[in-house]
């Protein structure tokens, strides 16, 4: 298979499993954002939405990766800079959610 | 190819509501990628403990908070919409001149009517 057919592939299993985690997501954080801390501490720290946020956590920087590296496919002429945009890019899109995960896991109410 | 054209030329082509549904769409992407960093680190500024969290509480209660709020609520929603719309035409629907119009139309305004009932159903409104 081709490097692009692959990723195009990931694009769109990643995008079909993010439509409904971002809508759970949207809605719950409308709903906790005025929340008192601990009542935001509870959400993030019991289930399903701890294993929820996790995952859409993990699909929502996989997702926006490729499709930001999709933009500089498109908008960036130089290679150099193109590679490395990208490679900012997939750093934050690893570190973020990584150190965000590790974060709630380490919450307490 | 090295010296391969950009694409694609918004600055070149006319306007359609294809095609600024399309540029939306990675606007939004982007949108949202600044948006969940930033309620990463909302969620992150959470180990500060209960005191210095007001602070945070307090800013998320302004009208700059709330209009944040609403505005990262919609570029989720065009994104969903915007999102379906490219999965169905991926499956080779949706091709037709009209129908790319009618679809790019649904997108906009879906969008709107879709913030809406996303803020009514999180508020428990509805």
């Amino acid at each position: 298979m081709l490097p692009v057919t692959k990723k195009w592939l990931f694009l769109k299993i990643s995008s079909a499993i993010l439509l409904p985690l971002m809508l759970w997501f949207i809605i719950n954080l409308v709903n906790i954002y005025d929340k008192s801390y601990f009542e935001i501490v509870n959400f993030l720290t019991t289930q399903p939405s701890k294993f929820l946020i996790g995952l859409f956590l993990v699909i929502a920087y996989f997702f926006s990766a490729l499709t930001i590296s999709e933009v500089f496919e498109d908008y960036i002429n130089d290679k150099k800079t193109k590679n490395a945009a990208n490679k900012v890019l997939n750093f934050f899109a690893i570190t973020i959610p990584v150190i965000t995960i590790i974060v709630i896991f380490n919450l307490n109410t | 190819m090295e010296d391969r054209p950009l694409s694609p030329h918004i600055q070149i082509y006319k306007w359609h509501i294809s095609s600024l549904v399309s540029i939306s769409h990675r606007i939004t992407g982007i949108i949202n990628f600044f948006a969940i960093t930033l309620i990463c680190i909302w969620f992150t500024l959470m180990l500060l403990g209960e005191s210095d969290y007001q602070i945070i509480k307090i800013f998320l209660e302004t009208f700059l908070g709330k209009f944040i709020l609403i505005g990262i609520t919609w570029s989720f929603s065009f994104q969903m919409l915007s999102e379906v719309r490219h999965l169905i035409m991926d499956l080779g629907y949706g091709f037709e001149l009209q129908t790319t119009k009618i679809t790019g139309l649904l997108v906009i305004f879906g969008s709107i009517v879709l913030t809406i009932l996303i803020y009514l159903i999180g508020r428990g409104l509805i």
